[in-house]
């Protein structure tokens, strides 16, 4: 069993070359930073003073954020999660995948696990490229001094490991609906509804009950004034659940299927 | 030894609608069956169900002796296929689509080259498999089928979209496979000329039902029995006439007496009593039934 998982997980690697998939995990780990940098060259006469300050990561760590955490984040994993799975259905490989000697709870696993790891080399990608967006204006403008603050990096280690819980119920979910459903409209747009949902019910009472909500919750807990309402329960906690709970319904579908290919 | 074996196959994908009827194959160990029918008659339908890729509704599937069911894995480690139109990864060069699955078979790396080469299609180089031609995909789609080396190879009208000379190359490359490595091979196709010179068994469906399953001699042995003779003469009513005092059973058609073969000497006989009646013969000729034509009559 555990050899075999380990062939599926190289092979199921070796797909992901050139893919789509692997671009938006690129892009999207460097969008943010390379913005910050243009803008932080753009107006450099401020960065002096904003180097020397002692909140100067805690800012850069929230600006970098901003975007990623409310768009891109939920946005690349729903991309992302549905195009890995609907390689099989666009090349019409499922009948090739299933007389693989697989067990399907190896398909079913190492497919989930190479989603689960690009998730983590964006989160990997991410923090270096907030990195650079501090480093490169340093080293490309003449008098701004390296930042005098040490990194906090407890904190960007702790945020990434809760953004990430944060995110997995959305992997889970898109996961179900783009094995289930031939046609990826129907994850992609179930998809965005959600994320749309999610961004109306934060300032509802129950909003930690929509599986999308959790890494803008999380975004926003550090915002002063967030006017969203406070979770009545860790979201960590509900998104583990969710994940959970996305992940058992989808194997039981995928191994249900009446027609594997 | 039977290779594959179903018992009682039977599918519907709708309640009323019938597509795998009652489906006993019989692939022996070593042999190489052509199974044929025409378009939705349940030769992809039954090609999958001994796959695994549909659930199995009614009946059992035996594969190297095994219930499929209760030894998938194992089975399947061993079957080499290829199911319909191509099923490749076309964001991939044709090696990488090798390799993709050459990691799961565990089959050497140098493995990939070889069915490349086996295939004719061992120099695409960088080019990505979604701008192959229909034949280069095709090609490769069999050279996947050939990675593990299977014990039993399962085609699926694999000389779809081939060229009259990749059809020759393919049909060469599979009896080769067979004498050099015994390897069984279960081919499907509408067109009982393409295979004939490939097979060994044959077995026909039509609407889901096997019309006929066995050697290809006995599908020739069905061939000599459908030998007719055609007699054109003059009066055709008094020369049915005097063959039926004979005991023999003749039919007009269009004019003409056919009756089932007989013996050289018996059908000179019959000629010169026909002349002994002043019955003019302009013609006895044998009408030989092609072995095409007993397959469209066992699927009409
Ligand atoms: N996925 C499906 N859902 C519903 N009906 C199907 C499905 N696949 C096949 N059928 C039906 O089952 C019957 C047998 O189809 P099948 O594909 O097995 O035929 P075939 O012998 O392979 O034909 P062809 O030579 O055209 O490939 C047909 O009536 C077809 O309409
Ligand atoms: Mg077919």
């Amino acid at each position: 069993m555990t050899r075999s998982f380990f062939n599926s997980l190289q092979s199921e690697w070796l797909k992901t070359k050139r893919s789509l998939a692997t671009w938006i995990v690129l892009v999207g780990a460097f969008f943010t930073p390379v913005i910050i940098i243009v803008v932080r060259i753009i107006y450099h006469d401020t960065l002096a003073t904003s180097y020397a300050s002692p909140t100067f990561w805690a800012t850069l760590w929230r600006n970098a954020w901003e975007s990623i955490a409310i768009f891109l984040l939920p946005m690349g994993s729903i991309l992302t999660t549905s195009l890995i799975a609907q390689l099989e259905y666009k090349n019409n490989t499922w009948k090739q995948l299933h007389t693989l000697p697989l067990s399907l709870a190896t398909i079913f696993f190492s497919k989930l696990a190479i989603i689960v790891f690009m998730l983590v080399q964006f989160f990997v990608l991410f923090n270096v490229g907030i990195y650079l967006a501090a480093l490169v204006p340093y080293l490309v403008v003449a008098g701004v001094p390296y930042p005098t603050a040490p990194i906090p990096s407890d904190l960007f280690v702790r945020e990434t490991l809760l953004f990430f819980l944060d995110t997995l119920p959305i992997v889970g979910l898109q996961y179900l609906l783009s094995l289930h459903y031939k046609n990826f409209l129907v994850s992609i747009g179930t998809g965005v509804i959600l994320w749309i949902a999610a961004l109306g019910s934060l300032k509802w009472k129950f909003g930690f009950a929509v599986p999308y909500t959790y890494p803008i919750f999380n975004y926003l807990k550090s915002l002063p004034d967030n006017k969203i309402a406070a979770p009545l329960v860790s979201v960590h906690v509900m998104a583990v659940i969710y994940f959970v709970v996305f992940v058992g319904v989808g194997f039981w579908l995928f191994v249900s299927k009446r027609e594997k290919g | 030894m039977l290779t594959l074996e179903t018992q009682n196959l039977t599918h519907r994908f709708t309640p009323h609608d019938i597509a795998v009827n009652n489906v006993n194959l019989r692939v022996e160990h070593g042999s190489i069956y052509g199974f044929l029918g025409p378009n939705g008659a349940g030769k992809t339908t039954t090609l999958r169900l001994v796959l695994g890729l549909l659930r199995k509704q009614e009946g059992s599937i035996r594969v190297f002796g095994d219930l499929f069911e209760q030894s998938r894995l194992e089975v399947l480690r061993n079957v080499g296929s290829l199911i319909e139109s191509p099923s490749l990864y076309g964001h991939l060069t044709a090696r990488e689509n090798l390799v993709v699955l050459q990691k799961v078979y565990r089959c050497a790396p140098g493995r990939v080259d070889e069915v490349l080469a086996l295939v004719g299609l061992p120099h695409t180089g960088r080019k990505r498999v979604s701008q192959f031609s229909l034949g280069m995909k095709q090609r490769l789609a069999i050279a996947v089928a050939l990675l593990p080396q299977p014990a039993l190879l399962i085609l699926d009208e694999p000389t779809n979209g081939l060229d009259p000379n990749g059809i020759i190359e393919i049909r060469e490359l599979l009896k080769h496979l067979n004498q050099e490595w015994n390897t069984t091979i279960l081919i499907s196709s509408h067109l009982l000329a393409e295979i004939e010179r490939l097979v060994t068994h044959v077995g026909i469906i039509n609407k889901g039902t096997i019309m006929f399953q066995g050697t290809l001699d006995a599908l020739r042995s069905k061939q000599q029995q459908s030998l007719q003779v055609v007699l054109d003469t003059s009066n055709p009513d008094l020369s049915q006439q005097l063959l039926h005092q004979q005991n023999i059973a003749a039919t007009q058609h269009d004019g003409k007496l056919i009756l089932p073969s007989l013996p050289k000497e018996h059908l000179a006989a019959i000629n010169q009593q026909l002349v002994h009646h002043d019955i003019k013969v302009f013609e006895i000729g044998i009408v030989k039934n092609d072995l095409e034509s007993i397959f469209i009559d066992l699927v009409k």
